[in-house]
């Protein structure tokens, strides 16, 4: 058996072996693609509220759900990693316990909040169009900041998560 | 946390297998562990069985349709473990190269055969 201790690079074998690890946890394509439907079926809320029945807007809410979890369980498939906040842990210890990336998860919370509400307000004055640009620019910055979190995951897994 | 060896995370296969595990990871599927270790899949088998008798790897085992899917994390003795022997690493790497710095200082030059040549102080304690 190759002993560590006489090998004075274990622990620059271990960094390359992290990157390697890090290195995987790049999205397909599907990914980006999924994120972009998802953030398109949570912009369109603020549409559906107003123009269609309540059951058409619970079925878009619970598609809503149903994408995210599809998602989440592809890319934890694809990559052969799960990382990243889990749903469990978020009820546990709030929606920002997980530390990389978590600049990026607090701007898509912002961006959802601050879209939703100039959608609302622009569809309330019957702004229509602009509604709808507010909404193809909000899906634009979240799919941007989406793969700003998944880079503060590959860099936490790159450095080690806090373990050397 | 108490920088010291530990015989189970020691081997360098075990302590690639645990230090991916503990890299920030929930879980990390057999393959993705494999690679990134660079082993095969018998010694990943083999090593990972050895942390899990010894309680530092979680193992969980699925399927995919007929393919076998298994899933591997660190538990939070693993993790401790693990730590104290990376903190026990650092120190003998920082051990190692200042004696090799002391050495190459300590290195007579011409006219210098007359000084006390210094000695690296030791790695561990034999205690």
């Amino acid at each position: 058996m190759h002993d560590v201790a006489r090998d004075p690079a274990a622990l620059e074998l271990l960094r390359a072996q992290r990157s390697r690890l890090a290195d995987r946890m790049r999205p397909p394509w599907w990914y980006l693609t999924g994120v972009a439907i998802l953030y398109a079926l949570i912009f369109a809320s603020p549409f559906s509220s107003r123009y269609l029945h309540q059951g058409d807007y619970w079925a878009i809410l619970v598609a809503t759900l149903a994408v995210a979890c599809l998602l989440q369980w592809g890319l934890d498939r694809a990559t052969g990693i799960k990382v990243g906040p889990r749903p469990l842990r978020v009820l546990r210890d709030g929606l920002f316990y997980y530390r990389p990336g978590r600049p990026a998860r607090i701007a898509i919370l912002v961006v959802s909040l601050a879209a939703i509400v100039t959608e609302a307000s622009l569809i309330r004055h019957g702004l229509l169009a602009a509604a709808i640009v507010v909404a193809a620019l909000a899906v634009a910055a979240e799919v941007a900041l989406q793969q700003a979190a998944l880079r503060g995951i590959r860099q936490d897994l790159r450095g080690g998560g806090g373990a050397a | 946390m108490t920088a010291k060896p530990d015989p189970f995370i020691h081997p360098i296969t075990r302590l690639s297998i645990c230090g991916l595990l503990a890299a920030g990871a929930d879980w990390v599927e057999f393959a993705a562990l494999r690679d990134a270790a660079g082993i095969s899949d018998s010694v990943l088998s083999k090593q990972s069985r050895v942390l899990e008798d010894a309680g530092y790897v979680e193992v969980r085992k699925g399927a995919v349709g007929r393919r076998p899917r298994t899933w591997f994390r660190l538990t939070a003795e693993g993790r401790q473990a693990l730590e104290g022997h990376l903190a026990w690493l650092a120190q003998l790497e920082e051990a190692v190269s200042a004696s090799t710095r002391d050495v190459t200082q300590a290195r007579p030059l011409p006219g210098d055969r007359d000084q006390p040549r210094r000695v690296p102080p030791p790695l561990l304690d034999s205690s």
